[in-house]
Formats: C-alpha cells, structure tokens, sequence
C-alpha cells in the first residue's frame, strides 16, 4: 500500500524521535559514568602515570592502590563509624518523621497547615548557615566528639523532607481501611503501626535510603564535631588521605571507589522495595 | 444479636448542614434493614452514626439495650463491610480475617476455628494464603463478608457492599447474601441506593429522602402503597407513571379521567381508601405502575376491573420475557418536586425523549409475545385495582393509612 510508509504506531514518533530520545539518555549517562570509570581506571594507575597518561589505561596495572587501602585499620575503622551513624540516624530520622506525618495526615487540629508549614520551611535552611550556632550549642551539651553530636543534628535536618514525604503516603491510603481498623478494635497508635507502616513500606524504604545517603555523604558536620580521628567518618578520611599522600592522588581515587561500594551496594538492595505498588488490593483496583 | 432502635436522630454537619433530621428507626433483632434513597439523602450518614464513626447530634441509639451515643466504635460489637472492601493489603486473606479477633486477645484455636469456619461458609479456602491483591473483586468481597462474619457481632452493618461488583456478581452475590443472612439470623442494616438490591434483600425496607425517613414498610408494601409521589416514583423500575386526572362520579360509577382516556374506577378502591371520595370533582396526580398494564391481544385478564385504552408505542424496548412499552399520552408531565427527585436518582434506564408541548411519556410493561413494534398502534389493558391516588400540593398518597389526618 503506498499509504503504509505513513503507518506509525501512533506513540513512536519516527525513529527521529526514538535517537533523540536515545541521545539524551547516553549524553546523561556520560555525566555520570565518565568520571567515574576515571576514578575506578585511575586507582590502578601510580601518580606518575595520571599526569603522562591522563586518559589512556593502566600500563601496568597497579593493585596495589587498592590493597592498601583494603588492608588498613584507620579505613575499616572510619567504615564502621559511618555505617552505625547512618543507621541510628535513619532510624531516629525515620521513626520521628513517621509519627509527625501520621498526625499531619490522618488527624485535623487547629493549626494543622500552619505547623505543617513550618516543619516544611525547614527544607530551605542550609545547613552551613546553622554550623555555627550547632557548635555552639553541640559544645553546651558536650556532644562534640561524641556520635550523638553527629546523628542528632544530621536527624534533624532530615526531618523536613522525610515528613513531607510520608504524609503525602499516608494520605493517599484510604479512609475506609482506617475506619475498618478502628471498627475491628484499633487504637489510632495501632492502626498507625499494624496497619499505616506495613502499607507504607515503600515509601519508608524510599526515605531510609535518602536518610542513609545523606548520612554517607555528610562531610561538614563530622569535620566540625569530630577532633579525635578514632571517630571519623568515610567522607573525613579522603580528606586525611589528601593531607596525607597529597601527591598520592591515585590513592585518593583507589579510596573514592572503595568507600563508594558499600553505599552502591546498599542502594541495589533498598531499590526493590522502591518499586512497589503501595496499597494494591486494598480497595477496588 | 439485638435490636438496633433510632430516636429521633439528627446529624447536623458543621456549616448547618442537616444531613439526618429526626429519624425514627427500630430495627428488630435479626430483622435485614435496608436503607435506600438517592445520593446524599442521609442514608450513608444515619449507618456511620450506628457503627460510631460519625458523631450524633442529637438524639439516641440504642444497640441492643445500651445506649451507645458515646460509645466507641469498637465497644459496639459491631461489624461493617465497606464499599470499596477496605481489605489490609500487606496481610493474607487468613490474616485478614483474624485480625479483629487477635486484637481482641482471643485465643489462637478459637480464631483458627472461626477464621476455617467463615472461610468455609464463603469458599475462600484455598485463597487463605494469598493477599488481597491476587483476588478478584467478588473474592474480596467475600473476604470482606467473612471479616465481619468471623466477629459474631450483634449487628452487620453493609454500605453499599455490592455496587463495585459487575452486573452479573452482583446477582449472585446478592443471593449469597440473602441466604447467610437466612442462616446467621444476625440483625442486618444495609444501605444502597439501588432499588432492585432494596426490594430483593430487605425484610424490611426504609426510604430516606434530604435525611427525612419516607416510608419504612416490607418491599411488597413500599411497592403496593406507597405513601407519597417520591417513594411511589423511586421505588419500582420502569418508575410509576404519573399524569394530572379528575376524579368524577357519575351515574356510570366512578371514574377518573385524563388525557382523553377515562377509566372506571371501582367501588372496593374507595373502600382501600378513606378519604378518596373527598376528592371527587376535583384534581389530583394518578399513578399507574408499569406492570399493571398489559396488552390486550395477549392478556387473560378480560374480566371486570381491566380499562382498556389505545395508544401509539413510540419506543419499544424488548428484553426477552417482557418489552417495555413507551407512549405518549395528552397530558402535561407531572411536575411535583417529589417525583422530579425520585427521577433524578433513579436508573438511567428510561429513555427521555425531547416531548413537544403537553405531552408526557408513559412506561407499560407487557408479555413479550405481544410483539408490538415501534410506531404500531396498540390496545393495552389496565389493572383499574392497582391505581394509586396523590394529592395535587402535598403530594401524599391519598387513602394511605399513614396519611390519614395529615
């Protein structure tokens, strides 16, 4: 037929279109993957080689960039110490936020909104604007040098987000399943944990990995809290290295990619319960 | 199981709006109440206010022999089942059932008993595992039958439980419905605004309209007498026909005329309804039900009582054992508020032509071996017993024994 040629799947656009479409996602990929793949290529490189031969591969391959950073006590050490302040920050974030949404979502007060707002304003103060006085005040509680100085603050600044998040979960679950709750016996504390948190899995999961991320990467607070170098975080450590070899920087790339692996592998693990449908069954589909 | 007793209950919402005005209600132990009415008549509101999860304004409810107004709902030893199933998604359907019970520290056999009990009762046996999402909706309807079945309550409560299935699960969910309730005996206050469900399911049958209680009677009485133009024209589907007659006696006996036709009335309506003969000489709204019409050609009924009267069907509709017959008849339609409002939320099932001038469109049902096409021309029979009688202004059945002084 000679009109077939015009026959397009009405959602394609053209095979104009699909390149274009194509070309984005490799051009944004790049952004991404260069750099990285430079740290991961130059780690094996000696610092000699990264300034003859910026661009080209390893010649030879050096592991052993790799291996001391693998084999050193202060880097397991400063791993540890991220690890559990990223935990018990995404916990006490998490458990907090969970409850103050619960009650932003499913009670109406006076006042609601105005509050509401006000823990969302939150999201716009920077956080370098508040490291002064949080010193101060940190020093006044004696929690310099003392994880809870890190965890709590990093806690409170995750707020804003977490609940904004969250609310808009509970919202959306409908009100019948919480009256059906409150008719077979719930109290609203029962309903919020038996019934609202197992629903809102996903979007727990979703605001436990930005917790945790966030955490990971945190640079400033742990500089300013932490003077004794037995607590130092991952992000600290780059910076020691850097003081330390500073004309090591292939070392310093060996230790980018090293302290970035347990960060990846946590995020392809979480990233399942990302995607999941948040009330399926529940109601009529 | 109990009795559930409403004295003159109001709900007021904030902002004045009175959503429930005075309902008077007694449902009897192991009675199934339905309360039926159009969108946004109170009917939703009035169940809420029995399982607790609204607020009465003023008033009583009595569940059983306890005055529950400031009872929590949970206290109430109640159980509904929600429109949209409201199932816990991250639970089994076996957990779902069970839950009500583990909150109320039951002990595991007893619940494991009740739960395989329930499960049996409703066939949802070989699903106990799965979760809601890998059940169809009539299997979640039937989970959300058995969470309320497995609580032993005093009461069920049912809002609208069947209107998200499709046509033909509905049917059979509303036999299945009929014979659990035949067998658990427990008191049963149901609400729809679907007529069919009404008459099919109710013991007794309650019509609500603007939150004011219309008429409470069995589904035969509420469609037999109906005590005014709105329950007469929401009850009933194809909806009664209505038309502006004069009542008129004559040496010929009794007879009321309208549009050009005229049809005896007999001595024994007068006798069903006191009061009939004041109107005499005057005007008053006729209501005639579909199903009282019949074609002549095909009708036994020859004998006394059956009015004849010839009209041109303009619309047919045929559904295998009856067509509906539509005509048109030289009257103007009957506009009184009640019939507009019960038209309004009917089904949409009537055709509305656009009518020129004074004329209004009515509905006969007949046996569908009369065959009458479009544009024929046909003799119908009318069962001259079953004509009901509504004032003009009030809109009351006339005769009514609820009427009778008002």
């Amino acid at each position: 037929m000679s009109t077939s040629r015009h026959k397009q799947s009405p959602t394609s656009g053209g095979p104009l279109r699909s390149l274009s479409l194509h070309t984005i996602v490799v051009i944004t990929a790049l952004f991404v993957a260069v750099p990285l793949v430079y740290a991961v290529l130059g780690g094996f490189k000696t610092t000699r080689q990264l300034s003859s031969n910026p661009i080209g591969l390893p010649d030879p391959w050096m592991p052993e960039n790799y291996g001391g950073i693998l084999a050193s006590g202060p880097f397991w050490r400063m791993l540890w110490n991220s690890t559990y302040i990223a935990v018990l920050t995404t916990l006490v974030v998490v458990a907090v936020s969970a409850l103050a949404a619960f009650v932003f979502a499913r009670f109406a007060f006076r006042g609601r909104e105005a509050l509401f707002t006000m823990f969302a304003a939150g999201l716009m103060f920077p956080f370098a604007v508040a490291i002064l006085p949080l010193f101060v005040l940190l020093r006044m509680f004696g929690l310099l040098d003392n994880p809870l100085g890190v965890i709590l603050p990093q806690a409170a600044f995750g707020m804003p987000m977490t609940i904004i998040i969250l609310r808009g979960f509970f919202r959306a679950i409908p009100g019948e399943i919480e009256e059906a709750a409150i008719l077979d016996g719930c109290t609203p504390f029962g309903f919020f944990w038996r019934i609202l948190l197992p629903m809102a899995r996903p979007a727990i999961a979703t605001v436990s990995v930005l917790a945790v991320v966030n955490s990971w990467n945190q640079f400033m607070l742990p500089l300013v809290v932490f003077s004794d170098d037995g607590l130092f975080t991952i992000p600290l450590g780059v910076q020691q290295f850097q003081g330390q070899y500073a004309t090591d920087v292939a070392r310093v790339m060996a230790y980018i990619v090293v302290a970035m692996l347990p960060a990846l592998g946590f995020y392809a693990v979480a990233e399942r319960q990302l995607v999941s449908g948040l009330t399926a069954g529940a109601v009529k589909g | 199981m109990a009795s559930i007793v409403l004295n003159s209950v109001d709900k007021i919402y904030a902002g004045g709006v009175k959503a429930v005005n005075g309902l008077n209600l007694e449902i009897k132990d192991g009675e199934f109440m339905v309360l039926v009415g159009p969108s946004g008549c109170g009917k939703s509101t009035a169940l809420r206010m029995i399982a607790g999860l609204e607020d009465i304004s003023g008033g009583e409810i009595v569940i059983g022999d306890r005055v529950v107004n400031h009872l929590p709902p949970k206290d109430r030893d109640i159980a509904m089942v929600f429109q949209n199933y409201a199932l816990y998604p991250h639970m089994t359907v076996e957990e779902n059932l069970a839950f009500g019970l583990k909150l109320r520290k039951m002990p595991k056999s007893e619940i494991q008993k009740r739960v395989n009990d329930a499960a049996r009762m409703l066939g949802l046996e070989q699903y106990l595992k799965r979760k809601p999402a890998a059940l169809s909706g009539g299997q979640r309807q039937r989970v959300a039958m058995g969470r309320a079945i497995v609580r032993e309550p005093q009461a069920f409560l049912m809002d609208e439980p069947l209107s998200n299935l499709d046509a033909k699960l509905r049917v059979s969910m509303r036999a299945s419905l009929n014979q659990m309730h035949e067998r658990l005996g427990v008191t049963t206050v149901y609400v729809t605004h679907d007529q069919v469900e009404a008459m099919t399911l109710g013991d007794r049958v309650c019509v609500l309209r603007d939150g004011v209680l219309q008429q409470v009677d069995t589904p035969q009485n509420l469609f037999d007498n109906p005590v005014n133009l709105f329950v007469a024209g929401f009850m009933g589907s194809p909806a009664m026909n209505f038309a502006y007659a004069e009542l008129v006696r004559d040496n010929g006996g009794a007879s009321v005329a309208f549009a050009g036709y005229r049809l005896p009335v007999p001595d024994s309506t007068f006798a069903e309804k006191p009061g009939l003969d004041r109107y005499i000489g005057r005007k008053i709204i006729l209501g005639i039900r579909p199903s009282d019409f019949e074609d002549s050609g095909s009708a036994s009924g020859n004998g006394a009582g059956w009015a004849r009267i010839p009209v041109r069907a303009t619309v047919t509709e045929e559904l295998g054992s009856e067509i509906n017959v539509l005509f048109t008849i030289d009257a103007p339609p009957v506009e009184h508020k009640d019939t507009v409002a019960a038209a309004n939320d009917g089904d949409d099932e009537e055709t509305s032509l656009p009518l020129t001038g004074d004329k209004s469109l009515w509905t006969a049902r007949v046996n569908a071996r009369s065959h009458v096409r479009p544009g024929q021309e046909i003799e119908l029979v009318v069962d001259t017993h079953n004509l009901h009688f509504f004032d003009v202004d009030s809109g009351l059945s006339i005769g009514h024994e609820a009427n009778i002084g008002r």
